[in-house]
């Protein structure tokens, strides 16, 4: 049998690890990305920041708000 | 290919498209010049929007045929297929499932691409059963 206090360190260790998982996966929901193909069958994931892949986001963000 | 064909059968793909995709948002579909051949949206400002994304994918893929696409956002995906000289951009929510989405947008672009040149639907099959037919029996007619 666990003694007292290891049962209340578990539970917190337990709690933190559901914070933890929540942090990863907002932040996994909220990153945005500019994947592109070519016909030659390479791919790209153009990093953000970049003049290109900011000129994709936001004509593609525009394009979403008008729905 | 007649232009009356085409946008009636890129029209038509289009809906199909919409119940293939439940996730779907809106949807067009542009010729080489990006101009738009067929759109879900009535709005003037998605066709010129649309346009706008296209050059803009043009633009960022550095000299290299573009092939498709796929920008995420917050509050939405963006979609980009292109084949046999059209381009289809599809506006859909978030977290769809983006190969099965990107495969069936280029299914209807092929469909639009087929019936707009004046080819019914399953048109090249029947000439590949007959044409394969004719290969097993050696040009018999009674085999």
């Amino acid at each position: 049998m666990l003694k007292p206090h290891r049962v209340v360190l578990e539970k917190v260790n337990s709690y933190t690890e559901e914070a933890a998982a929540f942090m990863r996966r907002r932040r996994h929901h909220r990153r945005e990305f500019v994947r592109i193909r070519f016909q030659s069958g390479a791919e790209a994931d153009l990093p953000t920041g970049t003049p290109e892949a900011d000129r994709i986001a936001t004509a593609a963000r525009r394009l979403i708000e008008l729905g | 290919m007649s232009e009356n064909a085409l946008a009636e059968a890129a029209g038509r793909v289009l809906e199909n498209l919409a119940e293939l995709e439940p996730e779907l948002v809106s949807a067009g579909i542009f010729d080489s010049g990006l101009e738009p051949v067929a759109t879900s949206s009535t709005d003037v400002a998605w066709s010129k929007q649309a346009a706008a994304l296209l050059e803009a994918l043009e633009a960022g893929s550095a000299g290299q045929t573009l092939d498709s696409a796929h920008v995420a956002s917050t509050a939405g995906e963006v979609f980009v297929v292109t084949e046999s000289g059209l381009s289809l951009v599809a506006v859909t929510g978030r977290y769809v499932l983006a190969s099965l989405t990107s495969y069936d947008m280029r299914m209807a672009l092929r469909d639009a691409a087929r019936e707009g040149s004046g080819q019914g639907p399953g048109g090249s099959w029947a000439k590949v059963r007959k044409a394969t037919g004719e290969a097993e029996n050696k040009g018999r007619s009674d085999a």
